[in-house]
Parts: C-alpha cells; structure tokens; sequence
C-alpha cells in the first residue's frame, strides 16, 4: 500500500540477506555436528594406559610395552605365572627398556644396562631399580595402576 | 482491528508449502485455535521489560546443553577406567570435540548463571505472586535440578580436582541430621567415592535429572504461555488495555532469536579463547592436591560453612551450616505462598531488602572463596 | 735349681763368680738381664745385639719390667721390682706404646718420629677381631719383631720395602690361616704382585717400586669398601699418583707422569672424583690392582668391553679390529685416548679436521672408509636437526595448549635412538648403521608431523571462530533489521 518500489526492493534485499545468512549459519553450526558425528581414524579411546591386554596376549609374549599417560611401562609374565609391571624408562638417561627372553632380562639397548625381572639393577650403568607398577588382572583383562604391590 | 494490537502473523501465501503444511495439519488436530491464542500473546514494555528475555536465555542454553550433551553421549565411557581416557579422546581425536566439550562445559556455568538472574528478576519484580506460585515452584526446582546437573557433570572427567571435591561436597551433605549417612552412601553408591559412584553420577546426570527436568520445563512453559507475561506490581491488566506491549509472535520472538544468536556466539567465544581444562586423572590413593573448590555456584555456601565455628553448643558446626541452607532453600521455594503482602497488591518492603542482602552476600562469598 | 740342666748350672755359677769379681768395678749401669742372657745365648738376647733399643740404651727392663742394675736374679725378675715376664696379646703393643706414642718420651730420640701408629693400629682393620676375643689382629711385634728391631730402613728389617711383601703375605697368602678372619678375602695378592712391573722391580731389589705399604698404608691400614681408606675407589688415583705424579721420584722411569692431571679432566675422571660416581673406573679397574701393567695392545677393547660391553662387541666384528691389530694400534684408545677420555662428541666422526677418520681416511686413500664418514657423519647431523626441529613443533603445540601427548611419547624414540646411533657406529657397518638412524628418522618425521598438525588445528580453531563470527554478525544485523521492518510496519498499520 504505501511501499515503493525502493522499499519493496530493500525488502527484498533485506529477505535475501537474512535468508542467505540464515543458511550459512546453519551450515556453520552443522557442519562440525556431522564431523563430530563421523568416527576418527582411531575409532576407541587409547585404552593402553590402564587397561594392558588381556591374559591371553601374556601366554605368547612374555612381555608387552604399553602406554601409561605420558610414560611407557613394560608388562612381564615371570616363569612363576606372575605378571608385573615396571616403568620401561631406563634409570641411567631414560631410553625405553625391552625384555630380552633369550637373557632372561630386562634390557637397555642404549647402553647394555641390564634389570632382573624384579626390576632391580643386575649390571650396567643403571643407578636405580625401576619404579614399579600395580597389576590387576579382572577376568581376562590386564590392567596396570599405580602404586606397588603391596 | 482490535485495539493496540496488530493482526497476528498469519500464513503468507496461499499455494506455498508453509500454507499446505499449516492446512494439513489442522485439519487433523485444529491448530488455528492454539495459534490464535498466542498471536494474542503480548509481552509488555517497560524499563524492566529487559528482565524478560532471561527465561528464554535460560530454555537456550538449556537446549544447548542437551544438544551438546547428546554428542558427548556417543564418544563419552562412564566407567572409572574410561572416563578421563574417553574426554581427552574427544578433545584430541574426535573433529571439533574440543568444540563441543569446552560449549558443553561452558554453557553449564552460564546456564546457571543465566538461570540465577532470572530467578531474583522474578524475585524482585514479585511475578511469583498469584496467579503464578505453581511457575516460580517449578522454575526453583528446575533450579536445584540445575544444580544437581552441574554437581553430578562436575564428576564425570573423573579428574583429580572433580574426584576431591566430590568427596567434599557428599561429605558435607552427609553431616545433614539422621538422612545425612544414608544420603551419603545413596550418592556415592558405597561408603567412598569410586567408580560406582560414577556411574551413579552419570545415570543421574544423562536420565533422571533430564527426565524430572523435562516434565517441569513443560509445565513451567505451558504455565507462561497460558498465563501470559507477568506485568508490573500495581499495574496488572493495564497493558492489556492500551499500555505499551509488543506481540510475542514475530517480535519478542525473534528479539529473543537475535539475544540468542549473540550468546552462542559468545560460548564459541569463550570455547576456543578460553577452552576447558582436563587437567589430572584422579587417583584415590593420592592426596588431595592444593587449592580444591567447588565450582563458582556453590562457593558461597562452602565459604560460609567454612567461617561457621566447629561447635555451637551442642551442635556441630557443618551440620548446623547444612541445615540452615536446607531451611533457607525450602523457604525460599515456597516464598509465594509467605508473602502475604503481595495477595494484596503490595510490595513487601522486607522482602525487597532481604533479597539486596541475599544478592551481595552470594556476590561477596563467591568472591571471597575464590581469593581464598 | 728346678730343670736347670747341668750345662746351665755350670754357667751360672760361672757367670756368678765372674761377677762377683767384676762387682767391685761399679758397673751398675750395665744391662744385668743382658749380660745374663747373653751368657746363656739364648735367642732373644743375640737378636737384641743388634736392636735400635739397645743402641739407645734402653735395657731388658725396659720392655720386661724389674730391676736390670741388679745381678740377682731372684731380685732382678721379682714383683716387686715390676718384672712382667713376657707380655701377651694385647700387653705387647701396650708395652710399646708406653713410649713410642708419647710424645715427651720420643722426643731425645729423634724430634721427627711419629707417635701415633698405636692409635692408627687400633682403628684400623687389624686393631680388633682376634680370634681371643676382643684382643687385635697384630700386635707391633708381629711386622717388626720383638728383639732384633732395626730401622725401617734397615736392609735387616722385616718392613723394609723389599722385605715387607713377605711379612705380610707371612698370614695373607696363608688360605688356613685368613679363613679363620675373612673366607672371602683373596689370598693371591702376592703372586699377582710378583707378575706386575711393581713386582718384578721390588724382587730385582728396587725399593721405590710400590709394594703392599705404598698404597695400603702401614699402620692405618682400612678395608677397600671404607670410604677413608687409601684404597677406596675415589682415593685410589690419588694414591697412584703418589709416585706416579711425582716426576722427581719417577725421573728414572721411562714413563710419563702426567697420568692424574690428565684422568682428572677426563669423563671417567670428573664421574670418579667429582660426583663420587662408583661406577666409573679408577686406575686399578683398567690397568688391575696387584697384578698392575698397562694393557696389551690386542686387549684394549677387552678392558673397556668390561664396561662398555656393546661397543667392544661391535669393534672386535669390524673390519677395524683387524686393521688396527695389523698396524700396532691401540683399539679404543686410537679413537678415545686413555687416561684424557672425553665425553665422545659428533665431531668425532666426519671428515673434517677434528674428526678421527681424517687421520686414516682421505677421498684418495682409503675411500670406502672415507665415504662411510662423511655419509654417517651427515646422518647425525641430520638426525640432530630433526630432534630439535621436533622438539621446537612440539614446545610451541604445547604452549598453544594443544594436545601433543602422542607426539611427545614418541620423542622419547628419537632421543633413543640417538643414542643407539652412537652404540652402532662402533660396528662400521653401513648396513646396520642406516637402520638405526632411519628408525630415528621414521619417529622423527611422525613427531614433526603430529606437531604440526596440532599447531595447524590451533590456527584452524582461531580462524573458524572470526570466519563463525562473521557469519553470526551478518546473521544478526540482517535479524535485527528484519525486527524493526517488522516492527516499522506494525507501527504503519496501526496508523491507517
């Protein structure tokens, strides 16, 4: 009724702005809803830094490195049937420890230091025994904790 | 055209598929009869009038958190092994996780917040009087909700600062009086705070709390819109009738749309600038780091039960403090029924002070504890 | 006269009669009991002729107690004039020290001498633990004789440097006799001894070279494990260097005496003596203890090895270990030194200046060696580079407050096999070299990777939130115009 042509022209305009912005904020707000939705690459938790393996990967290997937060620990099935856990960071200059079947120890590839499988310095340039961890086993699940077996 | 108030918005053009879907549906349920009663709707304007949109602040951050909160679902595990794993999951691996853990975390706090303005602008302004006492008491318990909902997502990182205060926070419930030693073990699912507790915390946070909440949003919402906007002390049923209003549909509607468009940009803000820490995984057998706090909204209460002495005669102290809370919440919910000046028109002077001193001692006990 | 035999009365009433002619020539200072016993020539008395004692003065008395001016008997080895027989355990080195530990006593006899090796005995390890319970190991006669002591200088002497490897080993190369004492102490020392330089010169009749007291000590003789003894790993090159620092005292010696000053500044030297680090080795670790001789030639990397187990491991299967044999070098030393080692840096290898492959290898001689220098020596340092280059993405991804624990735990590798790479090289084996550094290489890159992606992500974030912004601010200025047209055209209608 009393719109000119240049308001009915703003209104349109004002229309087509508000409808375009209007679609590129829903596009802005779904698209990382859908992204979120799609599953990542490494589609479970990083569940090493409690929950070890099971006791069936423990018949095979004798030992198994896994990772605690930010630190390696090195899980070992004695010949008693025992497992225990050990930091695997080598007390002398922090390289990652193995263990060595055909030795019978725990071994440093830096510099040849050797640990028993009871954690303690057998021979080497290690000054420490190796910090232990607790092992729960529930089920079939390893788990490893902090603290010492008590 | 009926007086001081525009035609409502009715469907634009005949033929457009806003019309056919409109038609299709009221054939089946009569909608034009719920849509005519709120194109009457009106909200009035006046200098309080801002205090209006906090309620609906409050309902979008509300959405928003069950939004986000249904995202976390799918990549969240709730068990004591898990639950620190899973979150740095989501912030690290899963795309725009960050995101949606930092709003999630965010928006909580604000939420809470935004509901506290609410609650003492409907305080101040007295809306809670007659006809209105069924809204205020399930906005407040919608409110004690909130706080379970924070209390209980505060857990659910399982890291060392929400393990402590955890602990401290059912401690302080359980000094309560005979309920206080059952209450404890009922929220801890044990005597200590372990993974069953967790998973207690977690069941509350994502089913029972949203379940009870939704049932009094409902009635909460039904109860505004059938009893309209609460107009000012001393001026009910003016702005029906020729003081200044605006039409809840299209105007306050979309005022309301605008406000809400500028707080999620504002939690965007805040999430990337200011995203959210995980810190520590907990771990029962250590001790309680430095400096362990409750989060900003029950500081007040944990400050003041901290200067309360540890006995006053033959009571302890806590439990005192407790108690005193817990009478003060259950005054508070049933204040319309205890304000008896407001039946008849006028404002409760007393009331009015009381809240001033409410206001600035949550103010200044949050500060102090979080100096402390 | 009670088991006197016949012969002995004889002499005694001889020796009476004599005397008591020679009685009237008032020789009353004259040692009676010597005269005595000289007499009957019984053994203490000849030994005593030539006793230091005896050429101070100091009569039987002395030691035994009574009364050496009178030529009674009766008299002379009574109680009352305070005879004490013959001192046992314990008594003997109490008699001793009644003056050789006073100072007053001592001192006509020579301002120099010491007056404390009672005291040193007793706190050191033979001063307790006899088997008579309680009583000391030695008493000062069992090293230096009762009645025929003689300066230590004295060639007589049984602690004499050429004669004092025998008095010692009169109980330590004894099995039967230190099972009673200690079982597991070694009862070889004297044989090994005879095998080293120091050996073979103290039986040739050199007295400078080093014998048991030159580095035990005499009298304060500790346990090696005792941290004051002069055998304890930290002090032992001090000892060393006694002589061997000495360059006076080893003038005649073919040798150089430069050995303290230069093991001091060395790694093992700084670990040993400076941070008290036992595991380092002192002289006796790598040269031996009694059996002390420097090491062969072909056994030098043995000696290292015993520590340094892998790298010796991988030199004896390198083709260095044939060549260097051939050509008279000493193993690990050629590269290292030996007394001066430092820590071993990455200018070590190459075929730069400073580099040790230079002295054998050049482009035109040698060239497979020369080549395998410069091609590790370019591999470390790439190595080194892509440590620090992911070091550095890793330290900024983290400032950011980006999530980088994978990276980081994959440091860790990096650095390890860092170290490794310095095991390997011993090994000289281009093979075996490349796969230690490309297991470097492969976590580095993984790192650098992880870094930067987390580094990307944090810009990505910042961006997305302006270009969201932007987005919202459009959306919302279109919405709030979008209201007051709304709101324009309510106004409108209800004015017409």
């Amino acid at each position: 009724m009393s719109e000119s042509p240049e308001t009915e022209g703003k209104r349109d305009f004002l229309k087509l702005i508000l409808g375009g912005s209007l679609t590129v904020w829903l596009g802005s707000v779904l698209y990382p809803i859908f992204a979120f939705l799609k599953p990542p690459a490494q589609p479970e938790v990083e569940v090493s830094s409690i929950l070890a393996g099971t006791i069936q990967e423990f018949e095979e290997a004798n030992a198994k490195i896994v990772r605690f937060g930010r630190k390696p620990v090195i899980v070992v099935k004695l010949e008693t049937g025992d497992l225990r856990a050990y930091e695997a960071t080598c007390t002398h200059l922090d390289c990652t420890v193995q263990y060595r079947r055909d030795l019978g120890v725990i071994w440093c590839a830096c510099h040849n230091g050797k640990y028993d499988m009871n954690g303690r310095v057998l021979s080497g340039p290690p000054p420490r025994p190796l910090e232990q961890f607790r092992v729960v086993q529930k089920d079939d699940d390893v788990y490893v904790t902090r603290g010492d077996e008590s | 055209m009926t007086g001081g108030q525009p035609s409502p918005s009715t469907p634009k053009k005949d033929g457009s598929i806003w019309f056919r879907a409109y038609t299709w549906i009221d054939e089946r349920v009569q909608l034009r009869t719920l849509v005519d009663f709120l194109g009457k709707k009106y909200v009035p304007v006046h200098s309080h009038s801002i205090w209006y949109y906090f309620g609906g602040v409050s309902l979008f951050l509300f959405i928003i958190q069950v939004l986000t909160g249904i995202l976390l679902l799918l990549y969240y595990k709730g068990s004591e092994e898990l639950a620190f794993e899973s979150i740095q999951f989501i912030m690290s691996k899963v795309e725009f996780g960050w995101l949606i853990r930092s709003i999630h975390s965010w928006a909580a706090n604000l939420f809470i917040l935004a509901a506290m303005i609410h609650m003492f602008s409907v305080f101040f302004e007295r809306a809670y009087r007659k006809p209105r006492e069924i809204t205020w008491v399930t906005g407040m318990l919608m409110f004690f909700l909130a706080l379970g909902f924070g209390f209980s997502g505060y857990l659910l990182p399982w890291n060392e600062l929400a393990f402590f205060a955890t602990k401290v926070g059912t401690d302080i419930a359980g000094a309560l009086p005979l309920i206080g030693e059952p209450l404890l073990v009922f929220l801890r699912s044990g005597e200590d705070v372990t993974g069953a507790t967790l998973t207690r915390f977690f069941g509350f946070h994502v089913a029972v709390f949203p379940g009870i909440f939704s049932v009094l949003l409902g009635i909460h919402l039904i109860l505004v819109q059938r009893q309209g906007m609460s107009e000012p002390f001393g001026e009910e049923g003016e702005y029906g009738k020729g003081k200044k209003t605006m039409p809840f549909f299209p105007n306050f509607l979309l005022r309301d749309l605008l406000l809400w468009l500028l707080v999620l940009n504002l939690i965007a803000l805040l999430a990337v600038f200011f995203p959210w820490e995980l810190g520590e995984k907990a771990d029962p057998l250590a001790s309680a780091p430095a400096g362990i706090k409750p989060e900003w909204y029950f500081m007040f209460m944990f400050q003041t039960l901290k200067y309360i002495p540890a006995h006053i005669g033959p009571f302890e102290g806590e439990q005192l403090g407790v108690l005193f809370f817990s009478a003060a919440g259950a005054l508070w919910l049933i204040i319309p029924f205890l304000d008896r000046k407001s039946k008849i028109g006028q404002k409760s002077r007393l009331l009015t002070y009381a809240g001033i001193f409410i206001v600035l001692y949550i103010i200044l006990f949050t500060i102090i504890g979080w100096m402390a | 006269m009670d088991g006197m035999t016949q012969r002995q009365v004889i002499q005694v009433s001889t020796v009476f009669f004599l005397l008591a002619g020679f009685h009237a020539r008032g020789s009353a200072e004259e040692d009676q009991c010597f005269v005595c016993h000289s007499l009957l020539e019984d053994r203490p008395s000849v030994l005593y002729q030539s006793d230091v004692h005896r050429r101070s003065g100091i009569s039987c008395s002395g030691c035994h107690g009574g009364d050496s001016s009178s030529d009674d008997m009766e008299q002379a080895m009574s109680e009352q004039s305070g005879f004490r027989s013959i001192p046992a355990g314990d008594e003997i080195s109490a008699v001793c020290a009644r003056c050789h530990s006073d100072p007053d006593a001592m001192k006509p006899f020579g301002a120099n001498l010491p007056t404390d090796q009672f005291s040193l005995i007793r706190g050191s390890v033979h001063g307790g633990g006899s088997v008579k319970g309680g009583e000391s190991l030695i008493q000062c006669n069992t090293c230096h004789g009762a009645h025929g002591i003689v300066r230590v200088k004295d060639k007589r002497s049984p602690v004499h440097p050429l004669n004092v490897v025998a008095t010692c080993a009169g109980c330590h190369s004894n099995p039967a006799y230190m099972r009673t004492y200690n079982p597991s102490l070694p009862v070889d020392q004297r044989e090994k001894y005879r095998t080293s330089v120091h050996g073979e010169k103290n039986a040739s009749g050199d007295a400078k070279a080093a014998e048991c007291v030159s580095c035990h000590g005499g009298h304060e003789i500790l346990r090696a494990e005792d941290v004051r003894s002069s055998v304890y790993p930290t002090n032992v090159p001090g000892t060393c260097a006694t002589c061997h620092g000495n360059s006076d005292y080893m003038a005649e010696y073919p040798i150089p005496t430069d050995q303290l000053e230069t093991y001091s500044g060395s790694v093992h030297g700084q670990a040993l003596l400076g941070k008290h680090d036992l595991a380092a080795p002192a002289c006796n670790d790598c040269h031996g203890n009694h059996a002390a001789t420097p090491p062969g030639i072909e056994s030098i990397s043995n000696v290292c090895g015993t520590c340094h187990a892998l790298n010796a491991d991988l030199f004896s299967k390198s083709p260095h270990k044939a060549a260097f044999d051939e050509m008279g070098l000493p193993e690990c030393e050629t590269c290292h030194g030996n007394h001066g080692i430092v820590a071993a840096t990455d200018q070590l290898i190459g075929v730069s200046e400073d580099a040790v492959c230079s002295q054998c290898h050049a482009e035109d001689l040698n060239p497979a060696g020369y080549q395998f220098a410069m091609h590790i020596s370019s591999l470390i340092d790439s190595l080194e580079t892509e440590e620090a280059r992911g070091t550095a993405l890793v330290d900024d991804a983290e400032n950011k407050g980006m999530e980088v624990g994978d990276a980081l735990f994959r440091l860790r590798d990096v650095r390890q096999a860092r170290f490794e790479t310095r095991t390997i090289i011993h090994s000289f084996n281009q093979e075996e070299c490349t796969a230690v550094f490309d297991k470097g290489f492969a976590a580095a890159s993984f790192v650098s990777g992880e870094a930067t992606r987390a580094i990307d992500e944090y810009y990505f974030r910042r961006i997305g939130f302006g270009i969201s912004t932007v987005i919202i601010t459009i959306l919302a200025i279109a919405l709030y115009l979008t209201i007051r047209r709304i709101e324009r055209r309510q106004k409108e209608m209800l004015h017409t």
